[in-house]
């Protein structure tokens, strides 16, 4: 009997609660419009999955077939496209400042003649280190073109010697790096940033909505209206009124979900299991923290202020673009206090790499333990409700 | 003098911009939501993000070796990647389930494999691989894992043709193994550091946002004082768009004078990230960057009911913000449509003039475009400001008359009243 009414009073909270969520536009917005929109900027943005035909320069002081050469198998790599030829350095300095090119190549007069002499000559390669992912891709196009130009022409003088091709090629590389790159052979750019940017996004959204709804209850003085629906039981008025939105974050999230490993297919060894328990992880927890920081400083300002601080450092401190292990220890521990970090855990162990859920125990538990962060506010809350008055 | 000359005109607007400048910044001073995000946030901000990519690089990732070859070369091999700054040998493994379970313990990031014929097929003048498993939910300990394990083998090779090429010199053996050499320069961040690259924009990203949401909550306490939640309150000096805009302009001004020479010039030093920037050039683009933002800001203001609405309109906005600027994601490859939209903001044209000029060393010739397009912004914003406080004047001005009216007409209805008991 008393369950039934409890139950029934939970109905009416959040039906109450959707005329709430109809009625103002914001809610609309943040909760369906937007955490659409950012979806589709980054995996859009990053479509091709890994830049391709960056532009670089080059500065050509030899003129020779062999600079063509160089400057051609540049060219046909699949990250560089050679925009441009300058005539001295400075100009191609000039060029990197002006933000036209990356990186480009100098080879020096007299660069074939000494390499026909054998007396070593020097090609410089320059690239911009202030623009990291451009900077790291053009590096590894030249450690490739340095290899192979040295390759060549070893190769040229031991056929010359008249030495079989097999046992060319075990003379200039004895030891081959066979490489093996678990889950994203591609080095996607998309599935490694847009799997954490866009559920931080998602986070940040119910950090924020969840405290916007509880604050504005005080501020539009309806708080005790809410709180008499539920016979004071702060439970159940919590309860009612974060159901709907609730499930429709959950719709988002899963929707979310489906698009990048339906849809756009990254990897998801793991299994849709997985990815489903991860999804109502992520929003029970976002919402547990929303609840918890209202109930610290139970005014509507304070607590957003608190959220979207929280939800921005957040995108930092998940350690997927610089890794917690690079960080002072102390930031280490503090990485613990952010759902987000938790989340990217629990994502690349289960569902990206596809280990055992019992490798990612800790952060599963931390998930949980903020979703169940509220329990330690519920009188806090309560007495807000009755007896604080809002102040712009 | 007449009433309306011009002089007198320009003189009453300068005195109005004036007294709505001293109110603005009544406002913001007493307003702790406020003061949150103009002083606080600006000022701990770049700090905090500082602390975090304070290291820089990632040094000493941990691998796991599986060395089925168990020789003197193999162990040569593994010696060269645990000596190499990146990479930390944490253990052998016995065979590739154990690598594999410590790579799922998240104990290690990446599997060094060397097969057991590994020496013997070197002895044979055999090519033998080494086979690399890295996890790649990380991009830098992916990166530092393999380019070890590159370097390493590059190292070995050459050291194992020298033993067979027979030359008689150490520079024969230097031609041999290199003919050509290379010389890579990283320009503008020669320690590769992670901060170096991301700070710059942080901070261009936060003046904007900080100046956003500032303007917006002090919006939303203005409409929500107000009786009819407008904007701007009925009163004498209220009565021109220029004298308002340009009144809280100047408040906003005067506060981020002082916090963007904090942001582009000390926390730079402070933290020791690469600093080129001469400093007239920082002042040319660094004036219409907050003149920009400062307009675009009061723009998203006329847009907020509530004075907590801003902060879920603005906040999202900064990591999408910070892509569309191009210093992750390449603006060469940046779909059109995308930087197009990334002209709305002054952001976008903030943190490429700034990281630049700061970085890179850039004149202002260089960051001519930028430069520009900042002032275009500038101006529009400021037109487009102008006219939406014009439509909030034109708002409460009705609002002002309604009410007269209403007042008006009431003591009209008191008054007959009055008379028709008085007949009777």
């Amino acid at each position: 009997m008393r369950l039934k009414e409890c139950l029934s009073q939970v109905a009416r909270i959040a039906w109450r609660e959707c005329c709430i969520l109809r009625k103002n536009p914001i809610y609309w917005f943040c909760m369906v419009v937007f955490p659409l929109l950012v979806m589709f900027f980054f995996t859009s943005m990053m479509q091709e999955g890994q830049p391709t035909d960056m532009p670089v320069g080059v500065v050509d002081h030899d003129h020779s077939s062999l600079s063509r050469q160089l400057v051609r198998r540049l060219d046909a790599f699949q990250t560089s496209h050679v925009v441009a030829v300058y005539p001295t350095v400075r100009d191609a300095r000039k060029a990197v400042q002006a933000g036209e090119i990356y990186a480009f190549l100098y080879i020096p007069e007299g660069t074939s003649d000494k390499l026909l002499a054998q007396r070593r000559p020097t090609v410089s390669f320059y690239y911009n280190m202030a623009y990291y992912a451009a900077g790291t891709l053009l590096y590894r196009d030249l450690t490739t073109i340095t290899t192979l130009g040295s390759a060549s022409v070893g190769m040229a003088t031991l056929q010359a010697k008249g030495v079989p091709p097999a046992q060319i090629q075990s003379f200039l590389q004895p030891i081959v790096i066979d490489l093996h790159q678990i889950s994203n052979p591609w080095t996607n750019y998309n599935i490694y940033l847009s799997t954490v940017l866009v559920p931080g996004v998602i986070m940040l959204f119910i950090f924020l909505i969840t405290a916007y709804s509880l604050g504005t209850e005080l501020k539009f003085k309806r708080s005790r209206q809410w709180l008499s629906m539920a016979d004071g039981n702060i439970v159940v008025a919590l309860a009612g009124k974060m159901l709907p939105q609730t499930l429709i974050f959950l719709a988002i999230v899963y929707g979310y979900m489906y698009y990048v490993f339906g849809v756009l297919g990254f990897p998801h060894p793991g299994g849709i299991m997985r990815i489903a328990m991860l999804g109502l992880a992520t929003v029970l927890s976002s919402q547990g923290f929303g609840i918890f920081a209202f109930g610290l400083m139970p005014s509507l300002r304070m607590s957003m202020s608190v959220c979207s601080l929280w939800a921005v450092l957040s995108f930092s401190m998940a350690g997927s673009a610089f890794p917690v292990m690079g960080m002072d220890s102390a930031l280490e521990s503090l990485s613990w206090l952010f759902p987000l970090r938790h989340y990217f855990m629990v994502y690349q162990i289960t569902v990206f790499n596809g280990y055992e859920m019992l490798d990612a125990w800790f952060h599963i538990a931390a998930l949980v333990a903020f979703a169940l962060l509220p329990i330690m506010v519920l009188r806090k809350i309560r007495n807000a409700m009755l007896t604080y008055v809002y102040i712009p | 003098m007449r009433e309306d000359g011009i002089i007198n005109k320009i003189r009453g607007g300068v005195v109005d911009a004036c007294r709505i400048w001293a109110e603005e910044m009544r406002q913001t001073v007493r307003d702790e939501g406020v003061l949150i995000f103009f002083i606080l946030v600006p000022l701990l901000y770049p700090l905090l993000y500082s602390w975090i990519y304070n290291n820089e690089v990632v040094r000493d990732v941990p691998v796991a070796v599986v060395d089925n070859s168990r020789t003197a070369m193999s162990r040569e091999f593994v010696r060269h990647c645990d000596a190499s700054p990146d990479v930390r040998v944490l253990c052998y493994a016995s065979d590739m389930d154990e690598a594999r379970a410590l790579l799922s313990r998240q104990v290690v990031k990446g599997i060094y494999y060397l097969p057991s014929d590994f020496s013997t097929r070197l002895n044979r003048m055999e090519q033998t691989a080494v086979s690399v498993y890295c996890d790649m939910s990380l991009m830098l300990t992916y990166k530092a894992v393999y380019q070890t394990a590159m370097s390493v083998a590059l190292d070995m090779n050459s050291q194992l043709q020298v033993k067979v090429a027979g030359n008689t010199t150490d520079r024969e053996d230097l031609v041999t193994t290199s003919p050509m050499a290379v010389t890579p320069v990283p320009m503008f961040n020669p320690s590769g550091g992670y901060g170096s690259f991301i700070l710059p924009a942080v901070l261009m990203l936060i003046l904007q946002q900080t100046l956003v949401l500032g303007i917006g909550l002090s919006a939303g306490t203005a409409r929500e004082r107000n009786r009819y939640q407008d904007l701007i309150p009925f009163s004498r000096s209220y009565q021109g768009m220029f004298r308002i805009v340009m009144g809280k302009a100047m408040c906003y001004f005067m506060i981020y004078a002082v916090l963007g020479s904090y942001l582009s010039m000390i926390v730079p030093r402070l933290f020791h990230f690469v600093v080129l920037a001469e400093p007239s050039v920082l002042l040319a683009i660094m004036l219409p960057y907050i003149f920009a933002s400062i307009f675009f800001g009061m723009v998203v203001s006329c847009m907020v009911r509530y004075r907590e609405n801003v902060m879920l309109l603005v906040v999202f906005a900064s990591v999408p913000l910070l892509f569309l600027s191009g210093v992750s994601w390449p603006q060469s490859n940046m779909p059109w449509y995308w930087e197009c939209f990334s002209w709305l903001f002054p952001s976008t044209f903030g943190i490429r003039a700034y990281v630049r000029v700061n970085t890179l060393g850039a004149s202002l010739y260089d960051v001519a475009f930028e430069y520009r397009a900042l002032w275009v912004q500038a101006a529009a914003y400021f037109l487009l400001a102008c006219l939406v406080y014009r439509h909030q004047i034109i708002q409460s001005r009705r609002h002002a008359l309604d009410r007269l009216d209403y007042i008006r007409r009431r003591r009209e209805v008191k008054r007959r009243l009055r008379e028709r008991a008085a007949r009777k």
